[in-house]
């Protein structure tokens, strides 16, 4: 890998979220650009997590600094008090099942991200997973900095060091995601090299202008951040992209059986993606379960999941949003 | 003062606007550990803050307090402090992970005293919006080495290096919303410690010692020292640890201790006692047994019909909020030991339906208020007299 295949790309498009503590520049470049600016959190059973996401981002980056215009959360049907807290803390609460009532809904974090860009009124939407521990405001200016601060930058990825709450025992370090490093990175590797400078591909926290999310086509399971990454990689090239180090994010561990299905659905996006690109022709040989076994006694039991991963076109080709945004002049 | 008492209710509202920002502030601020003596995290997080609020002045002391400073309006007056301790009785050093729910705020240490700091780092962002400024300069301390071992280090620095006279001092505690301390008793906190290890091996199995037994027998003998009703005093032994395994005798045990009152006298005389049923005890087991006192406090009071505790009392039952009088053994003393008049204020009330450290969050708007109109309370000079 070299200089020649794109080290300048990390060296040029690598930022650390400390670069854009000035918040109030960014706001004056936010006002210079004409630019309104959602920030969306996408919810099913957030309930402890959600409240201190909402009231932090809107204390720190409305009520002190007018950096965000709205606080959108988008939920899959949560059981718990979810809808409840956002509501009473100050975001604008949707159910995904209600947006865009005519056609038909399906149930994933790709499906919420996708139908927030109806909802939102921004140019540029920031997207934050709801069960960040450590949520602090620089996940959100922090990603919204490089699309202020460079005209070719026109989406901003997260990566961090990534401990993991193990509860009372504390934060364990770990090198990176172990998705990550044992599906993603190969890949990558194999097929983009050039890709395998993005630290953390699969991070849920990511910023961009609706010019981009609005083409983009949207899985609405797991494999959402990989066609995007894939898709704007692929379509616009490397040099929209940055990614920004947000220092630590704590979250909640995962069995290895999770992280098996949430490794099947990314490498069935992949493959599809890579084959729909002409690099391999592999789509109609690609089964959609996922095969697990557990030992019950002395007997192993099959376990299958149906991936079927239905992806949503590019929003700006549906008739609504375009009546919303395109004729409307939003 | 009427006018102020007036306008309490209006206050809490107007409180209640800016309670995002104040959630913030106790959060992020609560999620920084600050063990005793390793404050440092904590502390940068509570200058960052107060810079981003724009006090006029931000600095630490010759002792790492964190110090805030909103400039007042006339030079003449001498400063009014507002303190809350820095340090939590959490040892853990990780990140401390913070959980808001509808009516409540949960987290390792936030009733102890994290809460009281988050307030204490919103106070610039509640006065604008409220839109008062005030005659004297307010002083926003996070005081350092507080609790435990700390013995109140930070408080008795600041207090004795700083170079003005000092108008009065405010006191903020988390929990519980109610408490108007006004008296500090004397204390001495100390700790017992028995190690039965170098002299085990002398012994034959039926004289073995067990290090929790023998200090079993001197809190039996601390029972039934006999303690006087008045003036008020009390002994609590407040924590125990000993041992390694259920069935095996314990080698080493310690005791931690307070003895409170409001004489200097007879804490003196208590804990001689207790010193004489320590080496009592010592002699007749052969085992290694010592007293050591970790903190102290000398008793000092502010009168009950002192202008500041009536106006802090007549503040609170505007409030709706019933004031409670006992003695504190807090930075309070060290302000009284100065002939600073002060009083110690809380904040809320504990979230008791939660079994992790838990504060409620709507009584915290009236917590806030009253220290609000305790300021302009000293502002208009109930402690100039």
């Amino acid at each position: 890998m070299g200089s020649a295949m794109g080290k300048s790309w990390l060296e040029s498009n690598t930022f650390h979220h400390s670069e854009f503590k000035d918040i109030d520049f960014l706001i004056e470049k936010k006002r210079e650009k004409n630019l309104k600016i959602s920030l969306c959190l996408p919810t099913l059973n957030e309930e402890k997590t959600i409240a201190k996401e909402i009231i932090i981002m809107k204390s720190e980056l409305m009520s002190q600094y007018p950096l965000l215009d709205e606080i959108i959360v988008i939920d899959s049907g949560s059981q718990d008090k979810t809808l409840e807290i956002a509501e009473y803390y100050g975001a604008d609460v949707y159910a995904s099942n209600d947006i865009l009532p005519n056609i038909e809904a399906f149930k994933g974090k790709g499906e919420n991200l996708w139908k927030a860009l109806y909802i939102a009124k921004g140019d540029i939407i920031v997207y934050l997973d709801a069960d960040i521990k450590n949520i602090h405001h620089r996940f959100s200016y922090a990603l919204i900095g490089p699309l202020l601060h460079y005209d070719h930058v026109k989406y901003a990825k997260a990566f961090y060091d990534r401990p993991i709450s193990e509860g009372d025992k504390g934060i364990r370090p770990t090198g990176g995601g172990r998705v990550t490093e044992l599906v993603i990175r190969p890949l990558f590797s194999l097929f983009f090299p050039e890709l395998t400078q993005i630290m953390q591909p699969l991070s849920g926290e990511y910023a961009g202008f609706r010019e981009i999310f609005e083409n983009l086509s949207f899985p609405i399971g797991y494999g959402i951040e990989t066609s995007m990454i894939l898709d704007i990689y692929h379509t616009w090239g490397l040099n929209v992209i940055a990614q920004v180090d947000l220092d630590r994010r704590i979250h909640r561990n995962q069995s290895t059986k999770s992280l098996g299905k949430m490794s099947f659905a990314i490498m069935q996006t992949f493959l599809s993606r890579i084959s729909e690109y002409g690099h391999i022709n592999a789509k109609e040989r690609l089964f959609n379960e996922m095969i697990q076994y557990n030992q019950v006694q002395s007997e192993y039991q099959q376990e299958i999941f149906k991936f079927e991963q239905p992806e949503r076109p590019p929003i700006v080709e549906i008739p609504e949003y375009l009546a919303k945004f395109k004729n409307s002049g939003l | 003062m009427e006018d102020y008492l007036e306008k309490l209710p209006e206050i809490v509202e107007c409180i209640k606007d800016i309670k995002d920002t104040i959630i913030t502030n106790i959060v992020l601020i609560g999620e920084k550990p600050a063990p005793t003596f390793r404050e440092k995290e904590r502390a940068k997080a509570f200058m960052e803050r107060l810079s981003e609020f724009n006090v006029d002045e931000c600095t630490t002391d010759s002792y790492q307090n964190p110090v805030g400073i909103i400039r007042g309006t006339s030079s003449e007056k001498s400063p009014i402090f507002v303190v809350a301790h820095l340090d939590t009785f959490e040892a853990k050093e990780n990140y401390f992970d913070y959980a808001v729910r509808k009516d409540s705020i949960i987290g390792p240490g936030i009733d102890e005293n994290s809460a009281g700091v988050g307030v204490l780092i919103s106070l610039p962002l509640i006065l604008k919006k409220l839109n008062i400024q005030l005659k004297s300069d307010i002083i926003l301390a996070g005081v350092i080495q507080s609790v435990g071992k700390g013995n109140l280090r930070g408080i008795r620095q600041l207090l004795k290096t700083w170079p003005t006279p000092i108008r009065a001092g405010v006191v903020i505690e988390a929990v519980e919303l109610g408490r108007l301390n006004h008296t500090s008793g004397g204390m001495i906190r100390a700790e017992i410690d028995c190690s039965t290890a170098s002299v085990k091996s002398n012994r034959s199995q039926r004289e073995r010692i067990n290090a929790i037994l023998v200090l079993n027998e001197i809190i039996n003998n601390i029972l039934e020292l006999r303690l006087p009703q008045k003036p008020r005093s009390e002994i609590v032994v407040g924590r125990i640890s000993g041992g390694i395994d259920h069935g095996k005798d314990a080698l080493s045990a310690n005791i931690g201790l307070e003895i409170r009152s409001e004489s200097d006298a007879i804490v003196k005389e208590v804990n001689n006692e207790i010193r004489d049923i320590v080496e009592g005890i010592r002699n007749e087991f052969d085992v290694e047994l010592s007293l050591k006192t970790i903190s102290n406090l000398n008793a000092s009071r502010l009168k009950y019909n002192h202008p500041l505790v009536k106006s802090a009392s007549s503040i609170m039952k505007k409030l709706g909020v019933e004031p409670v009088s006992e003695a504190s053994e807090s930075e309070l003393s060290i302000f009284l030991s100065h002939k600073i008049p002060a009083v110690t204020l809380g904040i809320t009330k504990k979230d008791t339906d939660n079994p992790d450290d838990a504060i409620r969050i709507e009584p915290m708007f009236k917590g806030i208020a009253q220290i609000v109109g305790v300021l302009q309370a000293i502002d208009s000079g109930v402690c100039d007299g």
